[in-house]
């Protein structure tokens, strides 16, 4: 199996004014195409700053990551956008979509931002709402719908642009258990489809949807578990 | 990118529609404020050109006047006693830019009707001050020149003037007394202007006009005249009539120093108009930039809100692959949008209020197409420079930080 990423002894320090903070500490793994990933760890284990630098969204101050055998630390601030929109498709735990654009508009946002060309935006986000169960909704505001839907929308946004990678940040947090399952169900579909999927998460139970946890404490990795 | 970001940026307005109208008002009342301005200082300057134009055709007046005294000497005598009625023929030749010259002997006089009398100005004057004043008779007729060379105790009266001795009676055939430095004269009243109002030298409506022979001769036995009303050729010709006659009564009255006369022209005034509606002008549009100018700041101050407010939404875009300049363009935008749109409320305004004022000033309504594309200009520019700081704060923005914000 062909590698997505590749994590070489990642660090992360943060200086807040006097005080040196080790968020991530000798983080090293690697990730093949099609893999279901959990990345778990209490609050203050490094698991979001982790997630920041896995979605490109910011730099490592130490060691690398490679992601689609480009080095992303090497990466500027603009590359590093384009990154974001080709490789990766978030999903947040606070839904995050635009309050006042329709769930379609929502949707077609990455295709806004990225440089291919624009004629088939509104099929390719059609197409990615019918597959979450959606497409009825098109032109509902997000007010107007469940949490469930929120984050199926927010689903559908990061997968219409086909990403490398699909990066979700406690998907079921602001959600009831029920609805976190359907979720979850869900995200295990699209990894069933072939998609390479990362999930961070403190709770044990969803991360054991995942067939692999890496489990962070402090900084560094505790255990890398594979569930069979 | 930027129709996608002009497409944003409508959208986000559209949704705080209130506060959107609210920030554009500084822009809008500016951008107004110009176009009136320039409008009502237009019209009512054309109003005012074509009054004074109105006054008399090409006319230029030559007043004596008292030199200062100096090194202890009482002044020298005015020139009053030199000019002198045999001189307009003289300066008819002399000057080839002025076609006609008027001699005026002004006298002030007690007017006495049955049993009305009024203290009066009476103008000794030929047939031709009518023409050169345009000013025309409203009942029988002006002093011909019979009237003149048998010097004739006729007299003409000014609309108000007339009112005032006569009321409502015809003054027509009707005699007056006028009294002047003690002694009594009778005039049949010939006729009576129209009404006309001010002009160089005083409201014609209140004046009475005799023959220039009988207010030399019989009234006050002087061969010399108070002043002289100049025509120029042609408005173009006026400037050149002024050096002529300037030239003339140098020589005339052997004057280097121009100190014993003074000539007045219907351009010197018109420049004193222009010069002052221009400085009024540069005052009030001076306002009106500054009300640009806070409105500038007022969108940049909903923009700096607006920014804050939506941190979170430029951590999503950026999640999703907004670039620094996507978010730039984006508030960019807004804000030129917000700025663009106050211009055009503001040139429907502004020309409302050009209009209002053009019929309650009641002067021509002159909307000129500069003042529009400089106001609009000056809006964008505003909107684009103000806009700038917030958008560029807006663009910096770390997005890990953005998608933090709560």
């Amino acid at each position: 199996m062909s590698k997505i990423m590749k994590i070489e002894n990642l660090e992360k320090t943060y200086h807040l004014g006097k005080v040196k903070v080790e968020a991530l500490r000798d983080i090293s793994f690697e990730v093949n195409t099609g893999e279901f990933v959990s990345i778990m760890g209490p609050s203050g284990s490094g698991k979001s700053t982790l997630m920041h630098i896995i979605g490109c969204l910011d730099y490592p101050t130490g060691g690398k990551y490679f992601l689609s055998g480009q080095d992303v630390s090497k990466l500027n601030d603009n590359q590093l956008a384009l990154f974001r929109n080709q490789k990766i498709g978030f999903v947040f735990q606070q839904f995050n979509l635009l309050p006042r654009a329709t769930i379609l508009r929502n949707v077609e946002l990455p295709l806004t931002y990225s440089k291919t060309n624009s004629g088939n935006k509104k099929e390719r986000a059609v197409e990615a709402l019918e597959k979450v169960g959606l497409g009825d909704r098109l032109k509902h505001k997000p007010n107007e719908i469940s949490g469930g839907e929120k984050q199926r929308v927010a689903v559908a946004r990061a997968l219409v642009n086909h990403p490398s990678i699909i990066l979700a940040d406690e998907p079921t947090g602001n959600l009831d258990s029920k609805t976190g399952q359907d979720i979850m169900k869900m995200i295990d579909r699209l990894y069933d489809e072939g998609n390479t999927i990362i999930l961070v998460t403190h709770e044990a139970e969803i991360a054991r949807y995942a067939r692999r946890v890496i489990h962070l404490k402090d900084g560094l990795i505790d255990r890398d578990e594979v569930i069979a | 990118m930027i129709l996608q970001s002009i497409k944003i940026a409508l959208e986000s307005l559209w949704a705080n529609k209130i506060r959107s109208f609210l920030s554009m008002l500084g822009i809008i009342i500016g951008v107004g404020a110009v176009i009136a301005i320039v409008s009502v200082g237009t019209g009512s300057t054309q109003q005012v050109t074509s009054r004074i134009a109105n006054l008399g055709s090409n006319m230029i007046t030559v007043y004596p006047r008292t030199p200062k005294g100096q090194w202890g000497e009482v002044s020298s005598a005015s020139s009053q006693d030199k000019f002198s009625l045999e001189s307009t023929d003289y300066m008819e030749k002399f000057c080839p830019s002025v076609i006609k010259v008027i001699p005026v002997k002004q006298v002030s006089g007690r007017l006495i009707s049955d049993d009305i009398n009024v203290n009066a100005t009476i103008l000794g004057t030929n047939i031709d001050y009518a023409e050169v004043n345009n000013y025309e008779v409203g009942m029988g007729n002006f002093i011909s020149e019979n009237d003149h060379r048998e010097r004739r105790q006729v007299m003409v009266l000014g609309s108000q003037l007339a009112e005032d001795l006569f009321e409502d009676d015809n003054p027509i055939g009707k005699k007056i007394k006028v009294n002047y430095e003690g002694q009594v004269y009778m005039f049949d009243v010939i006729g009576v202007m129209k009404e006309k109002g001010g002009s160089i030298g005083g409201n014609l409506d209140d004046q009475a006009y005799i023959p220039l022979s009988v207010a030399m001769d019989k009234l006050t036995n002087s061969d010399y005249v108070t002043s002289y009303i100049a025509q120029a050729a042609s408005s173009e010709k006026a400037s050149t009539a002024v050096n002529e006659l300037e030239n003339f009564m140098v020589k005339f009255l052997d004057d280097e120093d121009q100190e014993q006369f003074r000539i007045i022209s219907q351009d010197e005034i018109l420049d004193t108009v222009s010069s002052v509606t221009g400085t009024m002008s540069i005052m009030l549009g001076g306002i009106a930039a500054i009300s640009l100018l806070v409105g500038g700041i007022g969108i940049m101050n909903i923009m700096l809100v607006s920014v804050t407010e939506r941190t979170r939404e430029i951590g999503v875009r950026k999640a999703l692959g907004a670039r620094n300049a996507h978010i730039l363009f984006q508030f960019l935008m807004e804000s030129l949008n917000l700025s663009s749109f106050g211009g055009i409320l503001g040139i429907g305004f502004g020309w409302t209020a050009a209009y209002f004022l053009s019929q309650y000033g009641d002067w021509p309504m002159v909307i000129a197409p500069l003042s529009i594309g400089l106001a609009f200009g000056f809006a964008l520019f505003i909107g684009i420079f103000f806009g700038l700081y917030p958008a560029m704060k807006a663009a910096k923005m770390n997005p890990v930080d953005a998608l933090r914000y709560e």
